[in-house]
Formats: C-alpha cells, sequence, structure tokens
C-alpha cells in the first residue's frame, strides 16, 4: 500500500508502522503459546490504533481476536 | 525530538474538506461492517429501506436511520443479555461497562474488544495533550472504579501516554486530599462537583490546595464544567486550570475535549467521529449556531457499531476557527448546554424519571414527588413518597430502606434522599403528570 486514505502517498515510516501492523495480523493467526499470542493482540491493537489515527486504515479486528 | 503541539498532527489540522472526506470513508466502511455482522443494523437499514452501498455522497448521510437508546434497551430486554447491536458475542469483547437506563431495571450494557478499550484511552490521550498533559506529569483519578464508566478511559489514557497515574478508588476524600498533596500530583480528574468537595475538605484540613503542584483539573460527567462561574470558582479553589470534556458509555470514551487555549468551547475528535446537531422535532440537521440535539456516529468502538445515534444532549457547533488554534475540529460551544429530554445528570449519573417510576410503583403506594436540590456545593436528589394509607411506620421504614436499596442499583449507587409525605399531600395529575423539579 502506498497511498493513504484519503489517496495521498504515505510517508517511509508510515510504510514500515504498516508493515508491522501487517505482519502482527498474520502471526496472530499461527499457533501461538499464550503468552505471545496474548501479547501479539496487544500489539496489534495497538498498532491498528496507530494506523488508523493517521488515517493509513480504517477495519475493525474482531476476527484477529481484537 | 520534534515538539508536537498536537497528539495527532497529521488529522487534527487536515483541511476541512479532507477531514470530511476521511469520515466519509470511514462511514463506508462502519455502515458496511454494522450491515454486515449486526442484526439490529441489518433488520434496521432494510426497514428504512437504506443500505451501505448507497452511501455515495455526503447528503446520503441523512438516509441512515437513526438509532435512540430506546431501540437499544428494547433490543436488550429482546435478547438478553448484550441485545442485537453487537456484532460478536461477548466471548469476543474484555470489557463491559453499564450506565442507567430508561426502565430502572435494567442497566445498558456495553461491551468493548481489546482494540476497543485500547481506543478509547486514545480519545482521551488527544483531549490529555492538547491540554497539555505531558508524560513527566503525575495524574490523579478521583472516582470509585466500577462498572460505571467514569474515568477509566482517562486512567488508561494518562499511563498511554506516559504520565505517573494513580487511582484514588476506595478512598475517603480526607484520603485523596492528603494523596494528591503528598505525591505531588499535577493532572487530577473528577466530576466539577466532586472537585469542590476536594477544595472543601482541603480547607478544612488547613491544605493550601491552590499551593499544591496542580495545575490541571480535567472536568468530566457533568455539563458544569463549561459554565465560565463555576470553572472560575474551581480554578480559584484549585490554583489550576480546569478544562471540560464529555463521553458517554454508549461510546466507551469522550467525544470532545477543551483545549488549552479555553476558546469557550470543546473540539470534538472529527476524525474518530461525525457529529450531527438536528432539530429533535424534525430530525433535520441544523447549521452552525443553532441549538439542537446531538447526533454521533462513532468510528471506534468494533463490537457494537454506533452510527447515527441520539444522544438527547442539547448543543451547538460552532466552526474550528472559533479556536484559532491550528485545529481543524469543530467545537462545542459551551459544551453539553442541556438535554432535549427529561433525564437529570446528578453527580455524573443518568437518572430518567420512567425509571424512577418503574422502581418507585413496585412498591404500595399512591402518589410520589422528584426534587433535585443543590445542597451547599453537592447535588441530591429527593424522593418524597406517599405510601397507601395503612402502610405502618415499621411497615414505611421496610419499604423505604428497600426501595432506596433499588434505586442506587438501578443507577450506579447513587443515594436518593427518601422521605414519607402524609396522606392526601402529595399533588394528583389527571392528564400530564409533572413528579420531578429540578431546582438547581
Amino acid at each position: 500500500m502506498t497511498t493513504d486514505l484519503l489517496d495521498r502517498p504515505i510517508t517511509e515510516t508510515e510504510a514500515q508502522l504498516l508493515a508491522i501492523y501487517e505482519a502482527l495480523k498474520t502471526i496472530e493467526g499461527a499457533d501461538l503459546a499464550p503468552c505471545a499470542a496474548s501479547n501479539v493482540r496487544v500489539a496489534l491493537a495497538a498498532l491498528g490504533i496507530a494506523v488508523t489515527d493517521l488515517g493509513l486504515v480504517y477495519e475493525h479486528l474482531l476476527d484477529h481476536k481484537c | 525530538m520534534h515538539d508536537y503541539g498536537f497528539w495527532n498532527p497529521k488529522t487534527e489540522t487536515l483541511p476541512r474538506e479532507d477531514l470530511r472526506a476521511l469520515q466519509f470513508t470511514k462511514l463506508q466502511r462502519l455502515t458496511a461492517w454494522a450491515e454486515a455482522r449486526s442484526p439490529f443494523y441489518r433488520r434496521s437499514f432494510a426497514a428504512a429501506g437504506f443500505s451501505s452501498d448507497q452511501l455515495k455522497t455526503w447528503d446520503d448521510i441523512q438516509r441512515i436511520p437513526f438509532l435512540t437508546r430506546d431501540e437499544w434497551m428494547r433490543s436488550q430486554d429482546e435478547h438478553p443479555p448484550y441485545g442485537e447491536l453487537p456484532v460478536a458475542g461477548p466471548e469476543a469483547a474484555i470489557r463491559m461497562h453499564t450506565t442507567s437506563g430508561t426502565s430502572g431495571r435494567t442497566p445498558l450494557r456495553a461491551l468493548d474488544t481489546r482494540k476497543d478499550w485500547a481506543w478509547s484511552a486514545e480519545m482521551w490521550c488527544y483531549g490529555l495533550w492538547a491540554m497539555g498533559v505531558r508524560p513527566h506529569d503525575v495524574g490523579y483519578l478521583a472516582f470509585g472504579y466500577g462498572t460505571f464508566i467514569g474515568f477509566w478511559g482517562l486512567h488508561n489514557g494518562l499511563e498511554k501516554l506516559g504520565a505517573l497515574t494513580l487511582p484514588g478508588g476506595a478512598q475517603t476524600t480526607t484520603q485523596r486530599v492528603k494523596q494528591i498533596i503528598d505525591f505531588g500530583v499535577t493532572v487530577v480528574g473528577t466530576t466539577p462537583t466532586y472537585a469542590f468537595r476536594m477544595a472543601q475538605e482541603a480547607q478544612e484540613l488547613g491544605i493550601d490546595l491552590a499551593g499544591s503542584a496542580v495545575h490541571t483539573l480535567i472536568l468530566s460527567g457533568e455539563p458544569a464544567g463549561s459554565i465560565p462561574e463555576t470553572k472560575r470558582l474551581i480554578e480559584e479553589a484549585w490554583g489550576a486550570k480546569a478544562y471540560d470534556t464529555a463521553g458517554m458509555t454508549e461510546i466507551s470514551t469522550i467525544f470532545m475535549f477543551e483545549p488549552k487555549e479555553q476558546p469557550g468551547g470543546c473540539h470534538i475528535i472529527e476524525d474518530h467521529f461525525i457529529e450531527q446537531v438536528i432539530d429533535p422535532e424534525t430530525g433535520e440537521e441544523l447549521p452552525y449556531g443553532e441549538r439542537g440535539e446531538r447526533v454521533t456516529t462513532s468510528f471506534g468502538r468494533g463490537i457494537i457499531p454506533l452510527i447515527r445515534y441520539r444522544t438527547a444532549d442539547a448543543v451547538v457547533k460552532v466552526p474550528y476557527t472559533v479556536a484559532g488554534n491550528g485545529r481543524t475540529f469543530d467545537l462545542y460551544e459551551g459544551g453539553i448546554l442541556g438535554r432535549v429530554d427529561d433525564m437529570k445528570l446528578v453527580r455524573g449519573t443518568n437518572v430518567y424519571p420512567a425509571a424512577v417510576e418503574a422502581v418507585v410503583r413496585g412498591f404500595p403506594i399512591e402518589e410520589f414527588q422528584i426534587r433535585i436540590e443543590r445542597v451547599g456545593i453537592r447535588d441530591e436528589i429527593f424522593l418524597t413518597v406517599e405510601p397507601t394509607a395503612d402502610t405502618t411506620e415499621t411497615q414505611w421504614v421496610e419499604m423505604s430502606e428497600r426501595m432506596g436499596a433499588e434505586l442506587a442499583d438501578a443507577h450506579e449507587g447513587l443515594r436518593f434522599i427518601i422521605e414519607r409525605a402524609s396522606t392526601g399531600e402529595l399533588p394528583r395529575f389527571e392528564l400530564k403528570a409533572k413528579r420531578l423539579r429540578d431546582l438547581r
């Protein structure tokens, strides 16, 4: 993804945030120990807020247990 | 390190047309989410002949049906305990909070997922940052932690921002005042009424609050935070700036905050909400400067989509230019101005006359009256009850105790002062009864 919700180009740091967010979504579905699964969800919820605040993404994460 | 003047510089300073485009994109996705996942919205949209794919222009928002508190409560009653608004069951949530309902029997129950709850704190961070609160601050929450949502979000917002956060629950007022002094607290979250109470307590203890480290009071739960005279008295007593906020359990957090410049109103957090002001009679949207009913759409809570919710709060919206602080979020002038329905706010708790009546009528009574008064610095709610003529004094004592317990149970622990009227003393009504007097 190279643009935000307003179709404007995103910055390099925004792209990095998005990459982490997507990686967390992917790993959340993996078979993780409870200690890892819970903390990944905490991190995913936090990143979800950040990328929403920045207007990069808008979606709910119930399917990712967040 | 860059010194950011805004919590979210990117959206708080967006040109209005871009802000509106962002809101509209979110609205399209939110309505599609609600339509696909919430049985309530699926039915409600269909009944109104609306479908999320009809949202093409901003004016199409008017096609979305309103949601009322009565509809939410009815859904809870028909499909207990949470109704059909939620898109998932409680197994998907990590928090549940309640607020007093309109029936007197069932509270409104609101769920939050992990992300929803994190978002609730985030909205407080927008406000905290705008008030000048920073990570080096020491925050204190003077409220009883419970299922009443109160200052939970502020607590979590302070922690998220990086401030040292002291939970002041389960303390006497004396203990709270002493802790505020002893721990060098700089930011206090409280209702306006309790800000006065703590100031009075400090005076009795010989503590100079105005000379303390407290520089910021965050007020919520009552409209008084935006009443200039009340705010001035609080600021004088504390020697600190007082900032107004307002939120509601139905959205889980605040939707507006007063910025450091104190421009006479509160900014709406418009990248996370669409706030409309309507004529409560016609439902038509009103222009800037006209008093009407606040209708909110929240983008934050995923498990309970809140779309075009009629809050019954009375507000006047003014353009962002009034503030002149670089933020492009519009404001509610004077904060929340009152209600367009008959709900009363007593020490932060919603009181609906119908809910009180539902409890009182469960007892052998002839008539009753509700009276709300300011007693010293505190709002009190009195209930004058005329029991049936054959009620003995012993029966009255037992009945009034049970009535008080049930009323407190239905109103987040709020204490009603119950008085007995003699037989025939209270007025009778043939048409529209007038059983509530607000003398504040």
